[in-house]
């Protein structure tokens, strides 16, 4: 060490063992306290939404799909709900309720995997293990009900593709019985397990303003008092006939967002175990025309993350005009920024996990301040060429 | 103190087998909705196109031999296709299917991955080049 | 004939490459419960083998803003207090390669080598999460060495010598785990910090700064820090089975008490999260050196009252 740098800052990403997924944190300590962060994203960046004006209608379900990896039938689901809300098809309500089914069950194996990875940020590796164990449980469900494991191509334009059988059924509520119990282990375990609290409990304190200000959904909102689930505000899918009770925790630390999540699956037991005893008889799917007549909306459901938004535009055609996707992480990150900062550089990837992010999907271009471009707009042919020139450096 | 919740896991999983398994020697049985790789009957293929139009991945050709009499070739390509099964969904006359037997499909070579689906015949005519395909359209 | 036999008890039996195949077995021991605790399948016994095997093989790229001969030299003298310090500890239940008074408090220090030339190896690059690692590593060696030392002193106060060998003769057949609880506990803790296990784990802390002060190590320096850790585990299994555990006379007895010492330490890892470093020292230093004291002084007026 020659020189001793004035700020010292410790780079987090984009390769980093805390972090499975490409984003850049700049965090300046001292000693062990941060004094400033920063974030840069775009790293996997995939130009997806660009990549939907080239495609009909059907294709875009299962690229969008394909936004995010981990709820995966969230995406789906809302561009169903957009596109079916801009042809004016109503999805059967079997169709609907089945939808309602696959989220939940992906918003159980969402956050037993964010609980996993929660723990072993705080270096408590057993738990990580056994709740990606216990998730192998969800998996399986969602594995038999769909046929695969991560993008389940569960829906369809106009309904969904597979039916409920009277097995599968039986199936799903011997799993759930089994999460049901582990989950009060769990919760028994962040709730009373000293060294985890230690960790968790008045770390990342976010306060009930901070959730105005910042703009946070989901859990991460949750969890500091704000009643923020688009399941209860306007309800979607089958929402309406099985409502859920949300979940809300008021301490806004670590230890309220492991609450909040976990006790969040709870609800998605009953939920789900209420829908297969009223599941509605019928159709599966509704018609759905090819092309789509001139208009625009919006779609927004809840992630297991939070508010997950897409804008839909059609003209006439077989392919979408524009697609816009705001995914949940985006509206949480910057809350890693402000709370970083005055904490223990040890808490700060604990900080990070806390809002569960999801970088990939949460990636977008970002608008070029070049000087020398001089051109504030681009067409699609000079971003291309940007694009090879700048590889072929 | 709750700690003991996880003491007894701990003790229990001690003596229990590994929840994870030793792969290639050890399998679960395949799930009966899984989606392997795509087959196809051309017996009643129309012809349609509707497999190819729909398909996210464009992982399906259909090439004609003799449009009149109803002959086709099925190209697929395994590497391409994302296993959606939204080709099986549109097909009206039941050609295609995805049964859950063929899964593990990786290859060291790319060859495997292009499959030539349809009578026998017609199969050995495109493969010769006596077919000239349609131009595929781009991804 | 004594120059033969003080090679092969450098290079064989029982320092040497006994001993390191010793802690690599014990590193498997330790990683395959960890794995079963867990409920996976965990590595086969020939694992540590096979890293280290790998990693002697791999290029070491030396980065250019540190002193390259430190950066080459530390390993080599981590792993050589390391094996150094086995010489005068009973491994496997045999006696004590070299003994003499005092080689207590020299073995103990050439133990906590290993952690000075790990924190120094961090410190000699420009790395920041080595630099990180660095400091909490010394600032933790600071924080677990008093105690620990305090604790391995107990039983040789009541055996009245400072000598590895006579302490282990005044200790065989008298479990002074249940003379000296306090003492037990705290060198067993101790041990954990001392190898930077869980929940002591914050100077390798891999989601904050990767591996810490070892991040710019790769090839042969790590292999050498690593073969380090393994036989350091091995010493101080022996040193707290054979104080506190009624001596470790034989090798099975040695084998039985070191794995029953090991599961212990691999039940404490899995159940807890990890320290964060100002957590760490706090307890070491508000709990761990005041009990330890407590005990102490129980320790002097019983040896007075004695006396």
């Amino acid at each position: 060490m020659n020189t001793v740098p004035e700020r010292f800052v410790v780079p987090i990403g984009p390769q980093h063992p805390a972090l499975k997924e490409p984003g850049h944190f700049e965090f300046t300590v001292d000693g062990e306290q941060v004094t400033a962060a920063s974030v840069r994203l775009g790293y996997a960046h995939r130009g997806i939404e660009k990549a939907t004006e080239g495609r009909n209608w059907v294709q875009n379900l299962y690229l969008l799909e394909r936004i995010c990896g981990i709820c995966s039938h969230i995406h789906a689901t809302a561009y169903c709900l957009g596109v079916e809300k801009l042809a004016g098809v109503t999805a059967p309500p079997r169709a609907q309720a089945i939808r309602v089914v696959v989220a939940e069950l992906e918003r159980i194996h969402s956050h037993l995997l964010w609980l996993g990875v929660a723990a072993h940020e705080a270096g408590f590796d057993t738990l990580f293990m056994y709740s990606w164990r216990d998730r192998e449980t969800v998996m399986d469900i969602l594995e038999a009900l769909t046929g695969n494991r991560v993008n389940y191509s569960a829906n369809l334009l106009g309904g969904v593709k597979f039916d409920m059988t009277p097995e599968l059924q039986d199936m799903i509520l011997k799993g759930l019985e089994f999460l049901e119990q582990r989950t009060h282990d769990y919760v028994a375990v962040v709730t009373t397990d000293a060294t985890l609290l230690q960790r968790t409990r008045g770390v990342g304190v976010t306060s009930r303003e901070q959730v105005e200000e910042l703009g946070l959904i989901g859990p991460t909102a949750r969890a500091s008092g704000a009643l923020r689930d688009l399941r209860v505000e306007s309800p979607y899918a089958a929402y309406a006939d099985f409502p859920i009770v949300p979940v809300t925790a008021t301490e806004g630390d670590l230890e309220a967002r492991f609450v909040v999540r976990l006790k969040e699956l709870f609800e998605s037991y009953r939920l789900i175990r209420l829908i297969l005893e009223k599941l509605p008889e019928g159709e599966l799917q509704a018609r759905m025309p090819r092309k789509i007549k001139p208009a625009e909306t919006i779609s927004r459901v809840e992630a297991p993350r939070g508010e997950l938004f897409y804008f839909i535009k059609s003209n006439g055609t077989d392919q979408p005009e524009r697609i816009k996707v705001r995914t949940p992480t985006l509206c949480n990150l910057a809350s890693v920024c402000i709370l970083a900062v005055g904490s223990q550089l040890a808490d700060v990837p604990m900080i990070l996990a806390g809002v569960d992010p999801c970088f990939s999907c949460n990636d977008r271009a970002v608008s070029i301040h070049s000087t020398k471009l001089g051109e504030k707009q681009w067409t699609w042919a000079q971003l291309r060429q940007y694009g090879i020139d700048y590889y072929r450096r | 103190m709750k700690g003991h919740l996880l003491l007894q896991d701990a003790i229990r999983s001690l003596f229990r087998r590994a929840a994870t398994h030793r792969y290639p020697a050890e399998r679960t049985a395949t799930p009966e909705r899984l989606r392997g790789k795509l087959t196809y009957n051309p017996e009643g293929c129309t012809g349609c196109c509707l497999c190819t139009k729909e398909c996210p991945a464009n992982a399906i050709e259909i090439i004609t031999v003799d449009k009149a009499n109803k002959q086709f070739v099925m190209r697929y390509h395994a590497d391409r296709c994302i296993y959606c099964g939204q080709c099986v969904k549109n097909c009206r006359f039941g050609c295609l299917e995805m049964p859950n037997e063929t899964w593990e499909l990786a290859s060291l070579t790319k060859t495997p991955f292009t499959v030539n689906y349809g009578e026998d015949a017609d199969v050995e005519r495109v493969l010769a080049g006596l077919v000239t395909p349609e131009p595929e359209s781009t991804p | 004939m004594d120059t033969i036999r003080d090679l092969v008890t450098l290079f064989f039996f029982p320092g040497g490459l006994f001993v390191l195949a010793l802690g690599m077995s014990y590193e498997w021991v330790d990683r395959k419960l960890m794995a079963r605790v867990q409920n996976r399948v965990g590595p086969r016994w020939f694992q540590p083998f096979a890293d280290i095997a790998k990693l002697l093989t791999k290029e070491e790229v030396i980065p250019l803003d540190g002193n390259g001969l430190l950066f080459l030299g530390l390993p080599i003298v981590a792993l050589a207090g390391a094996l150094t310090s086995a010489l005068y500890v009973p491994v496997a239940g045999w006696h004590p390669a070299y003994s003499f008074q005092g080689d207590l408090i020299v073995a103990l220090y050439l133990l906590s080598l290993l952690t000075l030339c790990t924190g120094l190896a961090g410190a000699n690059t420009s790395d920041h999460f080595s630099l990180v690692g660095a400091t909490r590593t010394l600032t933790q060696l600071f924080s677990y060495e008093a105690p620990f030392l305090l604790a391995m002193l107990g039983p040789a106060v009541m055996a009245h010598t400072w000598q590895i060998n006579e302490i282990i003769a005044d200790a065989d057949g008298r479990w002074m785990l249940f003379l000296q609880p306090i003492g037990f506990i705290v060198a067993l803790i101790g041990l954990l910090g001392k190898l930077e296990m869980s929940p002591f784990n914050a100077p390798e802390a891999e989601t904050e700064i990767v591996a810490g002060a070892l991040t710019e190590y790769s090839g042969r320096g790590l292999a050498l820090f690593r073969l380090g850790r393994h036989v350091e585990l091995v010493i101080g299994l022996t040193m707290v089975a054979a104080f506190y555990m009624g001596g470790v006379n034989g090798l099975p007895m040695f084998v039985l008490k070191t794995l029953i010492l090991l599961l212990g330490l691999v039940g404490i890892q899995s159940l807890v999260a990890r320290l964060r470093i100002d957590q760490t020292v706090g307890l070491w230093w508000r709990w761990g050196s005041l009990l330890v004291l407590a005990q102490w002084l129980v320790l002097v007026v019983w040896e007075g009252v004695q006396a």
